[in-house]
């Protein structure tokens, strides 16, 4: 019996073997056929959702011009860390689209290589743009759009735009609550800053080159501890004009529902704003009377080059020779309104969209967005410490220890 | 065929019987299993993988024996299951464990080799004042194979140069108004197609002239560029080369480390010791918090693992009993909240707990702010995991009920026992065999329960002198905050922290599960 | 009356009030999927509009229907084959005795205290070879994510068969073993029908499971059209600034639809397997 089972295995094994082959075989054939007919290499982009949308039509087109295949990918949650690691494993795109401030973090893990451009192109880009991709004196990527935070305004429920936060507070309005800016329950570092910058607080002082000097830590010191104090003002136990029910998730529904005379927002919220029909207008950022001014941070969308991409040689003609064309400027732009990077697009595009000049307007004053990879331990607790303040602990001790959490992180 | 494959391995074995009515099937099964080897062993053959080829073969080769002979019957049982196992969990586990005796994290992702390339590369700067030209990727042999040659013209003077390893030599040319070759003798010119499939090759090729070399800029562009860092294996050390500033290989640390200790930002993955674990045992920022988490991490497990339990058991009691009308519909609503997506709840929920705006505090006219307090805090977190949980212990106490032979409950009813005393005396401790062993794998999977903590209060809320550790914070949200909240992500750290975890855990769930011995030999 | 509510009445009272408990989210979350605005703080629980839009905007604007299917038939064969594996496992760990069995079990368990987030660098390390090697089951396809999936099939639902087989009596394989029957038979004749119920409750739970599974599929699916619903929805609310609120909701509600029709399919045998209406209230 046993013997008579093994021969009819045997027997099958030899017939799946042959199929197995033949099907190999044939399917080898096919893919070489497929290959003769169209030669070209195949370019992987990465971005997130909203972006990969945007650029889907555009890299069909650098496709059929090239005679290559570009795929679109997006990934939804942790961008940068997938990014990262998949690359590290031969498995990234060649080409990442992502914020400014990763640059000092792909750089230590070799994940992006600097970009050549020619005079002519680095002429075409914003001053800020190119200052903001520039790392250890190299050009990281291809910067297409702008960002920056503004005051935004529903007209209706406040016809003036404030000077100072102070004045912002005083206004009386008929919506329920005066201003929408994000806290959360753990707190939002990056649209506290300007108001903790106009309080005269900072994060990382600067070398003599202008660099972000890692060792200066601001965090902790007097300056911050004055700065939340101002801000604690500000807070639930103060005038209750930052609260931490105000979330990333409700800041902008929250103001296009007219529930908010101010929104502090960036480019990114004024397709809402406009959906609901908001009568609005855009100004700075106010400060605190007799204070410094209130700097946004610049954030800047970029284009990068993967070290370990595939096909690294068409993955820099795309960022470089592409990407630096107006075109597709626009139609990033169409997707959504943040100002193009590229002078020559945002020509183009300012006409029809005032809004722009006054999210630039409203940036004069702004530092651009530190791409140190030491960036890195200040969001959290920094955030941290501001839910905490708001909420009404004492500012001193709060964020003292903020600043010794992050010392001890970045050593 | 792939796709039968993973199936094949499985329905082969219980085939293995000799008195089975259809040894057919096996025979067809295992013949699938061999064939799908087959087809696996062409890409290890062809890349001269030759340990991938040796497991593949071993694998395969084992599988025939266990099915082929009769013994070893629970192998035959447990094997397609482990294989599958031991392939994507055990290795990914091992893999992660042994990173915890090293600095992988960001900055020192890869191997030294791949850090003094990512150097190397993201120093080359232009020359300064030299052009920029305009690229022709071509080859005096065929388009797929033939050697390649960059053809660069000057935007000024429109000569036009070959470059390859050996140098730049003046050519003529027909260039376009881009400045690019259209055509040259003796050279054919690549499309971009064709050059697209040959990258490695462009990027690697670096035409060498008096002041550093001619590299691409894409496929359309070229520049004269050097290298400002470069590494020299005979004082194993990174050299600028304008500055002649030094930084020495330290094996210890995984970096180029100066003399006056500043370090290059590319470093590479090293073997630390212990020192991860030492780091845990002696940073007061993780040790201080860490028994406070530990028990409020115990009581969270507890609590949504015995709460969901409670909850599912009424509901299933409850329902279970021909006499409820509806209970049909019922049964649909009341897994409803497990058939939503746990994740989108979770952020739901996060939403209707906020202070303000929140459909809580709205529904009751309060004004709590829930996770601004640690024990509203709490409360809250746990109260979300008995709505996403009770069904899945509804639903398994439901089967369980089923399960019970119907004979046992009514011999006891004709006893004369209470509906009450019947459920205690005979229905629970039937239940309890069936569950107990599911309490402790819920258990486990509550007290690691990430998302239930990261999408609600991400840990808060935080005391004001310490944002490192939150009061709804489990061991495993506190683990990645500490391991990717601060200084980029530090698995090896993360991974360590992982193991201490791990241990406590099984300890618990080993002294949980020695009680089960009991139970299981109720009927043996 | 007493009677009745002694015997059945208490049973509706806790149904309903378990209900109400259940529902209120669902509510929440069906009156935004309605609600014309599709912002998450205009929505209240009771429907302020009753628009189909974020529903229409959902299967005409995204790939919504790409990635249900994908869910579908991920979740469907990864469950089914996760099932079978498992109740092999569970057999073995049941009945038959050998060395290591108890050590088994527990190391079964204890594998998955590992965190996730962790194993996402092995898995890129392992895929990336994979997708090398073989394609078909590499990065982006069904295969390769199911095979994955399946690699925690003993985990949980191994625990969780085995418990209900070993309050199936002995008695019963043990004579069939005596009249003959192969262990084979045993497992496939007398066993499996008798655990029907719990093949069909832990087919449903890895089904949830695994349409629930976002960690893994997020890095392991990137082209637009493989993507499963968790992440696609993910995708929708990712920008945090977006107000796709609405949106998001309509997709929750309707990923929630298999889930139902698979349980409706199975409740007859979880309900009305072999000892139906042997358990007299």
């Amino acid at each position: 019996m046993r013997i008579r089972t093994a021969g009819v295995a045997a027997a099958l094994t030899c017939a799946f073997l042959v199929a197995g082959c033949g099907g190999g075989d044939k399917d080898a054939t096919t893919a070489a056929k497929a290959s003769e007919a169209a030669p070209s290499g195949e370019l992987v982009i990465w971005a997130d959702d909203k972006r990969s949308a945007a650029l889907k039509p555009f890299a069909d087109k650098f496709g059929a011009e090239n005679g290559v295949t570009v795929k679109v990918q997006a990934i939804s949650k942790d961008q940068q860390t997938t990014f990262v690691t998949a690359s590290q494993q031969g498995s990234g795109p060649d080409v990442m689209v992502g914020a400014h401030d990763w640059i000092g973090n792909l750089v230590q893990n070799g994940a992006i290589d600097p970009v050549q451009l020619s005079a002519e192109q680095s002429g075409g880009l914003a001053p800020n743009a190119l200052k903001a991709v520039t790392f250890n004196g190299q050009t990281y990527g291809v910067p297409y759009a702008l960002e920056n935070l503004a005051l935004i305004r529903n007209t209706a429920l406040a016809p003036k735009a404030p000077a100072t936060i102070e004045e912002l507070v005083a206004a009386k309005t008929k919506a329920s609550e005066k201003l929408c800016v994000q806290v959360g329950q753990n707190g939002d570092a990056y649209h506290l800053y300007p108001l903790y910058s106009s309080a005269g607080g900072y994060l990382f002082g600067t070398t003599v080159s202008g660099d972000y000097d890692p060792k200066d830590l601001g965090v902790g010191k007097p300056e911050s501890v004055a700065a939340f104090k101002k801000i604690a003002t500000l807070g639930e136990k103060g005038s209750g004009a930052l609260k931490r029910s105000i979330t990333p998730e409700n800041s902008i529904a929250t103001f296009t529902a007219k529930k908010c005379a101010y929104l502090i927002s960036g480019p990114w919220a004024i397709t809402d704003v406009k959906k609901a029909g908001i009568a609005h207008d855009i100004s700075a950022v106010p400060g605190f009377a007799g204070g410094k001014p209130a700097q946004p941070f610049l954030g800047v969308q970029t284009f990068y080059v993967a070290s370990k991409g595939k096909n690294k040689a068409l993955a820099q003609e795309f960022v470089t020779n592409y990407v630096t064309t107006p075109e597709l400027a626009v139609a990033l732009y169409q997707a959504e309104p943040r100002p193009p990077a590229l002078t020559a697009a945002f020509d183009q595009v300012k006409g029809g969209d005032p809004d722009l000049q006054k999210f630039i307007d409203a940036g004069k004053n702004g530092i651009p967005l530190p791409a140190i990879p030491e960036m890195a331990a200040i969001w959290d607790p920094f955030g941290k410490a501001e839910a905490a303040v708001i909420g009404g602990a004492d500012p001193a001790r709060t964020i003292e220890s903020a600043g010794k959490t992050i010392s001890a992180a970045i050593k | 065929m792939q796709l039968d494959g993973p199936v094949t391995a499985r329905q082969a074995r219980p085939a293995e019987d000799a008195r089975r009515p259809n040894p057919f099937i096996k025979i067809v099964l295992l013949g699938l299993t061999v064939a799908l080897a087959i087809w696996a062993a062409f890409p290890l053959i062809e890349n001269e993988a030759w340990i991938g080829l040796a497991i593949l073969a071993a694998t395969t080769a084992g599988l025939l024996h266990l099915y082929l002979t009769p013994r070893h019957v629970p192998a035959k049982y447990l094997v397609p299951g482990t294989i599958l196992l031991i392939a994507f969990q055990v290795f990914p586990v091992l893999y992660t464990a042994s990173t915890a005796f090293t600095n992988f994290g960001d900055g020192h992702r890869g191997s030294k080799a791949e850090a003094v390339v990512a150097i190397q590369t993201a120093s080359v700067t232009q020359v300064p004042g030299s052009t920029q030209y305009a690229l022709t990727v071509a080859t005096t042999g065929d388009p797929a194979t033939g050697p390649l040659v960059f053809l660069i013209t000057d935007p000024a003077t429109r000569q036009v140069r070959a470059g390859d390893a050996a140098g730049l030599r003046d050519i003529s040319a027909t260039v376009n108004s881009a400045g690019r070759v259209t055509a040259a003798d003796g050279y054919t010119v690549l499309t971009t197609g064709q050059a697209s499939l040959r990258s490695k090759e462009i990027t690697a090729l670096a035409v060498p002239t008096g002041g550093g070399a001619i590299r691409s800029s894409g496929l359309s562009r070229a520049y004269e560029g050097k290298a400002g860092r470069l590494y020299d294996e005979s004082c194993d050390c990174v050299r600028d080369t304008t500055t002649g500033r030094t930084w020495t290989a330290d094996e210890g640390l995984g970096s180029f480390v100066a003399e006056d200790g500043d370090r290059l930002a590319q470093g590479w993955k090293v073997t630390v010791g212990l020192s991860n674990f030492t780091r845990v045992l002696t940073e007061p920022a993780i040790s201080g918090p860490f028994l406070r988490t530990l028990v409020w991490n115990l009581a969270f497990a507890l609590a949504s693992t015995g709460g969901t339990f409670v909850l599912g058991l009424l509901c299933a009691i409850a329902l279970h009993s021909p006499r409820v009308r509806g209970r049909i519909l019922y049964r649909v609503l009341l897994i409803l909240p497990y058939a939503m997506p746990s994740f989108a709840m979770l952020l739901v929920w996060r939403d209707m707990f906020n202070t303000d705006f929140g459909l809580i505090n709205n529904l009751f006219g309060t004004d709590v702010d829930w996770f601004g307090g640690a024990t509203s805090a709490r409360f809250a977190v746990i109260l979300v995991q008995l709505w996403l949980g009770y069904p899945y212990m509804f639903l398994v106490a439901t089967g369980a009920l089923q399960a019970i032979p119907g004979e046992l409950s009514e011999a006891s009813r004709i006893d004369g026992a209470g509906a009450w005393a019947a459920f205690r005396k005979i229905t629970l401790p039937l239940l309890m065999v069936a569950l107990t062993p599911l309490l402790i794998s819920s258990f486990a999977f509550n007290f690691n329960n990430f998302n239930a903590i990261y999408l609600t209060t991400e840990g808060a809320p935080f005391p004001a002198d310490n944002p490192a550790n939150g009061a709804t914070d489990l061991l495993i949200t506190y683990t990645y905050r500490l391991a990717f909240g601060g200084a980029g992500a530090q698995y090896g750290f993360a991974a360590a922290i992982s193991i201490f975890i791990f241990v406590i855990v099984a300890v618990v769930s080993a002294i949980s599960f020695r009680r089960t011995r009991r139970q299981e030999e109720v009927y043996s | 009356m007493t009677r009745w509510i002694r015997q059945v009445g208490w049973r509706h009272l806790v149904a309903v009030v378990m209900l109400v408990f259940a529902m209120v989210p669902i509510v929440f979350v069906f009156s935004a999927a309605l609600n014309p605005l599709g912002t998450l703080s205009s929505s209240t629980l009771v429907p302020t509009g009753a628009s189909l839009g974020n529903f229409g905007n959902l299967l005409g604007g995204t790939a919504f229907g790409d990635w249900f299917l994908n869910s579908v038939v991920i979740a469907a064969t990864a469950s089914a084959a996760s099932v079978f594996l498992s109740a092999l496992a569970a057999y073995a760990f049941s009945r038959r005795r050998f060395r290591g069995r108890r050590v088994g079990l527990l190391s079964l368990l204890l594998i998955q205290m590992f965190p996730q987030f962790l194993a996402i660098v092995a898995i890129f390390l392992m895929f990336s070879v994979i997708t090398d090697y073989w394609p078909p089951l590499g990065f982006n396809t069904w295969w390769g994510l199911i095979l994955l999936y399946l690699g925690g099939a003993l985990g949980v639902n191994t625990w969780l068969m085995k418990g209900f087989f070993d309050t199936v009596p002995r008695e019963l394989d043990e004579s069939a073993t005596i009249d003959g029957a192969g262990h084979a038979q045993v497992f496939f004749r007398i066993l499996l029908p008798l655990v029907a119920p719990i093949l069909a409750v832990t087919g449903l739970l890895a089904f949830i499971g695994t349409i629930n599974e976002f960690l893994i599929a997020n890095v392991f699916l990137t082209d637009t059209g493989a993507k499963t619903l968790s992440v696609g929805l993910w995708g929708l609310v990712a920008g945090e600034r977006d107000a796709n609120f609405g949106m998001f909701c309509a997709g929750t509600l309707l990923t929630a639809i298999p889930t139902v029709l698979v349980f409706q399919l199975l409740q007859r045998y979880i309900t009305d397997g072999l000892t139906a209406g042997a358990v007299k209230g």
